[in-house]
């Protein structure tokens, strides 16, 4: 028992001046924090895959969120100048966007000027994208154009990708 | 007894197994917290802060502040040429916009008066279109494109100062414009003397003209 017990010791020893060690270089998750609120002011959700009969159009539900305290403008601005969220597949991809039914936007304004008025989207958004998908297996990279904004200041318009695997049986 | 060498040299091979483990984690750790840190460095470059200001509005801190406001020159609506050196002696308000930009719209109308009402004491704005739509040098039809929505914003706002286009090519030498409207405020010896990011009030931007006028 006795002879044992250096090696063992030895192993805590290790171990415990190991973790000093590894606390030491002080990994950290929060240097993303800022990046992450500028560039994800739209997350896609769900779903990631989907089966639909071949060549016939289904309807799938795709679901999205606005980070907290952003608003992006809906499908149909107030003003000719706001950039519309759109939802688009690209062609060939074996899976053809027939519609989009976006929901309605909630009307809002900004604080400092409450005559004017935008329709935005906040929180989680559905959009139904009607898709007609030929026989097999598609990894489909749709895309959602937005542009986000706080109460004060705006970012620029963004492309995010949808990336949604579509089974036709 | 014969069992004995057998669980000590077990115990061997694994507190070496651990300790390598560990060695390899130790390294992998440095590694990782050296990009964070890179990445942490080089996002904090051009970046600044908002810090609370004595006024009750929060004031934007820029690494330019207090530094001479970078060099430009950009084509206005007319495909004329404007250079920011041309102004030396005027204080100027460099103000970053989009036309998809709704702060933006409305911080317009008091721009234009407040630039009215300061351009006897030497005071000039120029507007910068920043579209944030990387359009391509040769991309002639996008270029016509967005002279054309800029020109119908002008036009709209009745803006009596230069209007520039292409902000977009001068994005990183002014900190990464990632947040319209950005202003930033420059005195007569074309130093930045305050920087506003968003919208903020008629009054305060008022009260940051006439620091730059002061200087």
């Amino acid at each position: 028992m006795r002879a044992l017990k250096a090696p063992f010791v030895a192993t805590i020893t290790v171990l415990a001046v190991g973790a000093v060690t590894a606390h030491a270089q002080g990994v950290s998750s929060n240097s993303q924090k800022r990046a992450l609120v500028k560039t994800d002011a739209v997350t896609y959700l769900f779903p990631e895959q989907v089966s639909v009969p071949m060549d016939k159009p289904s309807q799938v539900a795709l679901h999205f969120r606005v980070a907290q305290g952003l608003h992006i403008n809906s499908h149909t601005p107030t003003d000719d100048f706001l950039i519309p969220t759109n939802f688009s597949i690209p062609e060939g991809s074996g899976v053809r966007l027939q519609t989009a039914t976006y929901p309605a936007g909630t009307v809002m304004s900004l604080p400092i000027d409450p005559t004017a008025k935008l329709s935005v989207y906040t929180g989680e958004f559905v959009i139904q994208a009607r898709i007609v998908a030929s026989a097999g297996n598609h990894l489909v990279e749709g895309a959602l154009h937005y542009q986000a904004c706080d109460q004060n200041q705006c970012l620029p318009p963004k492309t995010i990708p949808v990336a949604i695997d579509v089974i036709g049986k | 007894m014969k069992s004995f060498p057998l669980r000590r040299n077990t115990l061997v091979l694994g507190a070496t197994l651990c300790i390598l483990a560990i060695f390899a984690w130790a390294g992998w750790a440095n590694w990782e917290y050296r990009r964070q840190e890179s990445e942490r460095l080089l996002a904090n470059a051009a970046q600044g802060e908002l810090v609370p200001a004595t006024g009750g509005m929060p004031e934007f801190v820029s690494p330019l502040n207090g530094k001479p406001a970078p060099a430009f020159t950009l084509n206005d609506l007319n495909g004329n040429k404007v250079t920011l050196a041309s102004y030396r002696g005027k204080a100027v308000l460099i103000n970053f916009w989009a036309t998809w930009c709704a702060p933006c719209k409305i911080e317009t109308p008091w721009i234009v008066e407040l630039r009215d009402k300061y351009a006897g004491q030497g005071f000039e704005v120029l507007g910068v279109d920043t579209e944030g739509d990387d359009l391509k040098k040769n991309d002639k039809a996008g270029w016509a494109k967005a002279a054309a929505a800029a020109g119908k914003f002008v036009a709209e706002e009745k803006i009596p100062y230069p209007v520039l286009l292409d902000g977009d090519s001068i994005n990183r030498q002014y900190g990464g414009l990632d947040d319209l409207p950005t202003s930033f405020f420059v005195d007569r010896k074309g130093v930045v003397v305050t920087v506003q990011v968003g919208l903020t009030s008629e009054q305060d931007i008022e009260s940051k003209i006439q620091k730059a006028l002061s200087q």
